[in-house]
């Protein structure tokens, strides 16, 4: 296995007495694509946020390429955490289920702002950038278009293009086709697939199995807050080793009657 | 009769008074907009010791009489604190701070009105609070609220004529130096009337034209 790129180590997340992630555990490498599966509630969208640093933790610690990125505010501190998690936030590129463009932002100031303002990239460098992140999403055309203009699917890659102008090391995908017409989803699913046939480190929450199966490289399934099982895809989806994995694909399968295979 | 050589002889009297009105609009439209958007802010805040005192001094301006604050500033500034601003000073700091209480409401409201996901983009794209605020948050929370801003000003600007009372020489105070000289009331104030309607009518249609351009950019 190449070199840990995430370690999330015990890792405590509650909302309130509610504990929505209980001592999770999971290393992804540089370059893997990780598919997080399992009901809603189970978790899966909050350890993403959790990795973005959207949320505050309880316990654990969350290192990003080595860094120390985040820590359980209960946890004892030593004198080494104390200054760690800087400026690691633009390592990791988020792409919400609701795009979450800037409406009042054409599509190149979506992408160019923070690439502007963080980075501090002249406005020529940032177009340029943004330009080539268009092409690679296939929306060269859509540069001076407002979000409310383009379709649900053109709006997504269009974030997935924002996420991408930072540079991160790692992209995180929280359900990214699950607002989208089916007719869409392919589009998007396809810019995803590309992404990580060039290498990008991917953590992605999502109900398309078809695109865990092809694309992961290993697939998570999380119940109640907890990691059940985690294995391969072909392991995961041909022969589940625990009862809730099995009656959770059997009940996803059994809602989608075969009626889409999207990709 | 009306008669007309009781507002053509004073016409540049009514034209300094213009000014002033239009000096003492600006600045307590401005300061009004600065002190109002940290107010907004600060009320939004978790902190009690900000969000406390905001609250206290919203509620404050707002259910006192503009008036009253004037005056107060005016004559009870110097007692308590011993510095004098002025008459103009004086109502324009007042009726600035007067007009930031209802600003900071409104902002608060465009504010609160800008979903919450939209903060949460700009972060995890590593914008900062301010660059967040500047750039996504604000843009789109004051094209929420643009028409209560408007009505806000334009009632601002017709308030400006309270400064009349502690004897700036603005718009109404000249119609009524000018009607003690002339003993003609009825002319002095139709030419006063007349006055506030060009100077706040421009104010209503660009309100108007920017919200028209904001919503169209909007696509």
């Amino acid at each position: 296995m190449a070199e840990p790129l995430i370690v999330v180590s015990d890792l405590v997340k509650r909302y309130g007495a509610d504990t929505v992630l209980d001592r999770v555990s999971v290393t992804v490498a540089t370059g893997q694509v990780m598919v997080v599966i399992g009901p809603s509630g189970s978790g899966k969208s909050t350890l993403l946020r959790c990795l973005a640093r959207l949320e505050q933790i309880q316990r654990g610690r969350i290192y990003i390429g080595g860094a120390l990125a985040s820590i359980g505010i209960e946890e004892p501190r030593s004198a080494s955490d104390g200054a760690a998690a800087a400026d690691l936030r633009h390592d990791v590129g988020m792409v919400f289920q609701s795009y979450n463009l800037f409406p009042h932002l054409s599509v190149l100031d979506n992408i160019t702002l923070a690439p502007r303002r963080v980075l501090g990239m002249p406005r020529e460098e940032a177009n340029a950038l943004a330009m080539d992140l268009l092409k690679r999403v296939g929306l060269e055309d859509k540069r001076d278009v407002y979000p409310a203009r383009l379709s649900g699917g053109q709006q997504q890659r269009a974030a997935i293009a924002r996420a991408l102008a930072m540079q991160p090391r790692i992209m995180l995908f929280d359900e990214v086709t699950s607002a989208l017409d089916p007719e869409l989803v392919g589009e998007v699913l396809k810019t995803m697939r590309a992404l990580a046939e060039q290498g990008m480190t991917m953590l992605v929450v999502t109900h398309e199995m078809g695109f865990a199966r092809d694309v992961a490289d290993e697939v998570i399934f999380m119940d109640k807050g907890v990691i059940v099982e985690h294995s391969s895809p072909e392991r995961i989806f041909d022969n589940p080793a625990e009862a809730r994995t099995r009656a959770f694909l059997e009940r996803l399968l059994e809602r989608e009657g075969g009626k889409r295979r999207s990709s | 009769m009306i008669k007309l050589d009781s507002i053509f002889g004073y016409l540049p009297d009514y034209l300094d008074g213009a000014l002033l009105t239009i000096e003492l609009g600006l600045v307590s439209t401005g300061l009004g907009i600065v002190l109002g958007l940290v107010l907004a802010l600060a009320r939004r805040s978790r902190l009690r010791f900000l969000n406390w005192p905001t609250y206290a001094y919203i509620e404050f301006f707002r259910t006192t009489p503009p008036l009253v604050q004037i005056v107060w500033l005016y004559y009870g500034l110097p007692l308590i604190f011993g510095f004098d601003l002025g008459a103009f000073g004086a109502a324009a700091v007042a009726l600035g701070l007067n007009i930031a209480a209802f600003l900071a409401e409104i902002f608060r409201a465009g504010i609160a009105g800008v979903d919450r996901t939209q903060w949460q983009a700009a972060r995890v794209l590593g914008l900062g609070y301010v660059d967040t605020l500047r750039f996504v948050i604000l843009p789109q929370a004051v094209r929420n609220v643009l028409p209560p801003i408007g009505t806000t000003i334009i009632y601002l600007i017709k308030d400006t004529a309270l400064a009349s009372a502690i004897g700036t020489p603005e718009l109404l105070r000249v119609g009524q130096l000018v009607s003690n000289e002339t003993f003609r009331p009825a002319e002095a104030l139709t030419v006063v009337a007349i006055a506030y309607f060009v100077l706040t009518y421009p104010v209503a249609l660009a309100f108007t034209a920017l919200e028209r351009r904001l919503s169209a950019a909007r696509g």
